[in-house]
């Protein structure tokens, strides 16, 4: 294992090339294009025997990583924003057919208006899509989960997006450990499945009837099911291997005896790890979780952390109009009839507006003044 | 020495317990077309009357791998399964995208033109009934001039985009048109396409019965017309060689057109004006170009 300087895009593209996938197909889209330039680069080089289908857009990107896939290859793909959108009906069939692709994401807002900079409202997009999705908190952790991405993808026969945010992740350079290939490759051993093959002709997607077609779906969401298991089995073996203990659907940090938690995902994580401590300076029971998965969304494990928890703050880096943060409508869900949590909920952050710890303690301290329980969202920095 | 009937191989790749209408034009060609790929074939076929025909449930009338794409990725798709199997050390196998005229000139068109700049080692093939036949018969832009559709009752207003001419535009090494009712025409090209390496495009008229209203048996016999009317001219363009494979007799447009239901409320000036262009593009008679 070395010690280095990688960026969140380098940090994706060696997590892919470590985990030797065979297929690579994108479509060029800031600010994911660095990792795909460096996967381009490892190829090239000969570090990486992968091919590389150059599709003439993000929709046939996603298309030909299936069409790879359906052929049994570990396969990889890289987008955000207006291209993630652009492949969501390639990605609700790649879910339907249990195709275990891995993407990397590099979250951005939604245009319109027209941006460029960091947000979550991409991957929020995909909620329904029946895609795994992990979110990562820095670059370490971009590379670990895109290794582990791969080896959950593999168990539940499902795809899973791998999402770190535009720029203040895939453009920020940040410490990274990498592991040994003699490491990855006994936790990621290549089982090949192919259902397209000349040897075992099978017909793929004919037509379901009402008798068949949700009989699929339910099949499709115990995949889901699965994935609450396998995240954290994952999760533990690679702590084993790796050295390094991500937990699995949920991380906690200073949750011992916490009255308040703050609830999060993504790079707004490690800021929040500076606020608790701050507060716990002050003698605050402050205690933060840490959403890793988001789908499957680990409802029991969240009941369970946040029993006894009086105030819940909720940050979400999106917003789903006419109903509010994501994250925080989950959370409600997961603790409605449960107990007598207080949820606060706040939208930020979007569009790359600022989610420091200076921000983020505001947000706190106006959730702490919130006298009256409220169901709704709030939000801050306008 | 050119293909014989008796050359062929007797299996049936597709066919045998299709759903498809009985004269279905589609399935003709498809089963004709597996005479000439062989058992060693992935084909994908988006939404399409040919894919929903092809299988239900756990029943197929493929005896080949064949995958159900959405409706503009086919071509896509196809380039994904090449690359995987060369992952693998694959070889010899027949990679096919088979689309209708809306999976290959319209919705379809951006992967299809995708696929062919890239040159992948892969067939596509067009089979064109000239109008959305799956969702009940709306217009394309393989729709000719003045056919109705069941959204254009009064006659298309434009033009059949030429398809042809723009996969060839794309400068890839095999273009071919064929018939259903020029079977050994049809096989000999596709046989062609798969001896190739890189991309071939196969664009192949097949009726629909239903949608041209013609009787169920006369699926054939249409095609047939459009050929010797010069409507529909097999050609291939091997290598920037174009070559004509078959002199068409010359009946009159107006025998291949009028008996047609979709053609019935069509002018004694407008079915002139379709003779003229033919004659215009084959050269014959007084042109006014």
């Amino acid at each position: 294992m070395s010690t280095t300087l990688l960026t969140g895009s380098e940090a994706a593209a060696l997590g892919a090339k470590l985990a030797k996938i065979e297929v690579l197909a994108y479509y060029p889209i800031t600010p994911a294009f660095p990792a795909m330039e460096r996967l381009n680069k490892f190829i090239e080089d000969g570090e990486l025997r992968a091919r590389f289908v150059r599709v003439e857009c993000d929709h046939s990107a996603l298309a030909a990583a299936l069409g790879a896939s359906l052929v049994g290859c570990r396969t990889f793909t890289v987008t955000n924003s207006q291209g993630l959108l652009y492949m969501t009906e390639v990605a609700y069939h790649v879910a339907g057919l249990r195709q275990p692709i891995v993407m990397a994401v590099a979250n951005r807002a939604l245009s319109a208006p027209h941006s460029r900079f960091p947000e979550q409202g991409d991957a929020i997009s995909q909620g329904a899509s029946g895609w795994i999705q992990l979110f990562c908190e820095n670059n370490q952790e971009v590379l670990d989960n895109t290794l582990q991405a791969f080896k959950i993808a593999e168990k539940c026969h499902l795809p899973v997006m791998v999402n770190y945010e535009g720029y203040i992740q895939s453009h920020t350079l940040e410490e990274v450990t990498i592991p040994e290939q003699e490491q990855v490759d006994p936790f990621l051993p290549l089982v090949r499945r192919a259902t397209l093959d000349v040897e075992n002709p099978q017909a793929v997607n004919t037509v379901a009837s009402p008798e068949f077609y949700q009989d699929y779906k339910y099949r499709q969401n115990e995949g889901m099911d699965l994935a609450l298991q396998v995240i954290d089995q994952v999760a533990a073996e690679y702590a084993q291997g790796f050295g390094r203990n991500w937990s699995g659907l949920i991380e906690t940090y200073r949750m011992d005896e916490a009255e308040q938690a703050i609830v999060a995902m993504g790079s707004m994580i490690s800021e929040a790890r500076v606020v608790v401590d701050a507060l716990r300076e002050q003698g605050k029971k402050v205690g933060l979780v840490k959403v890793r998965a988001w789908r499957p969304f680990p409802f029991q494990k969240l009941r369970d952390i946040l029993e006894g928890v009086s105030l819940v703050t909720v940050l979400d880096k999106n917003i789903v109009f006419g109903l509010g943060g994501a994250l925080a409508t989950e959370v409600k869900s997961a603790l409605y009839g449960f107990n007598e949590t207080r949820i606060n909920s706040y939208v930020l952050g979007l569009g790359g507006r600022d989610t420091r710890a200076e921000e983020l303690t505001q947000v706190l301290n106006l959730s702490e003044s919130m006298t009256e329980p409220q169901n709704t969202f709030e939000w801050f920095g306008m | 020495m050119s293909l014989r009937i008796e050359d062929l191989p007797q299996a049936d790749l597709f066919g045998p317990g299709n759903a498809s209408c009985r004269g279905c034009g589609a399935a003709i060609a498809g089963r004709q077309a597996m005479k000439a790929l062989g058992s060693r074939t992935i084909v994908t076929i988006p939404a399409s009357c040919m894919a929903t025909l092809s299988g239900s449930n756990q029943k197929t009338a493929w005896q080949v791998p064949f995958y159900h794409t959405l409706f503009e990725i086919a071509p896509a798709v196809s380039s994904g399964i090449r690359a995987g199997l060369e992952a693998q050390g694959i070889k010899e196998v027949q990679v096919v995208s088979w689309a209708g005229d809306a999976g290959s000139a319209d919705i379809g068109f951006q992967s299809l033109s995708g696929a062919a700049e890239r040159n992948e080692d892969m067939i596509h093939v067009c089979y064109d009934n000239e109008m959305y036949m799956n969702t009940g018969g709306q217009m394309g832009s393989q729709t000719p001039l003045y056919a109705a559709t069941s959204n254009t009752t009064l006659g298309k207003p434009t033009k059949k985009k030429n398809m042809l001419a723009i996969m060839e535009a794309h400068g890839i090494g095999y273009v071919a048109s064929a018939s259903i009712a020029y079977p050994l025409d049809l096989i000999s090209k596709v046989r062609k396409a798969a001896a190739r390496e890189g991309f071939s495009y196969i664009h192949i008229l097949a009726p629909c019965y239903r949608g041209w209203n013609i009787p169920g048996d006369q699926t054939v016999e249409f095609a047939r017309r459009a050929v010797e009317c010069g409507l529909w001219e097999l050609f291939e363009v091997e290598d920037g060689k174009r070559t004509r494979n078959y002199e068409p007799s010359f009946i009159s447009v107006a025998d291949y057109l009028l008996p047609q239901g979709r053609f019935k409320h069509i002018t004694k000036e407008q079915v002139d004006s379709v003779q003229e262009s033919v004659n215009r593009h084959y050269g014959r008679g007084r042109s006014e170009g």
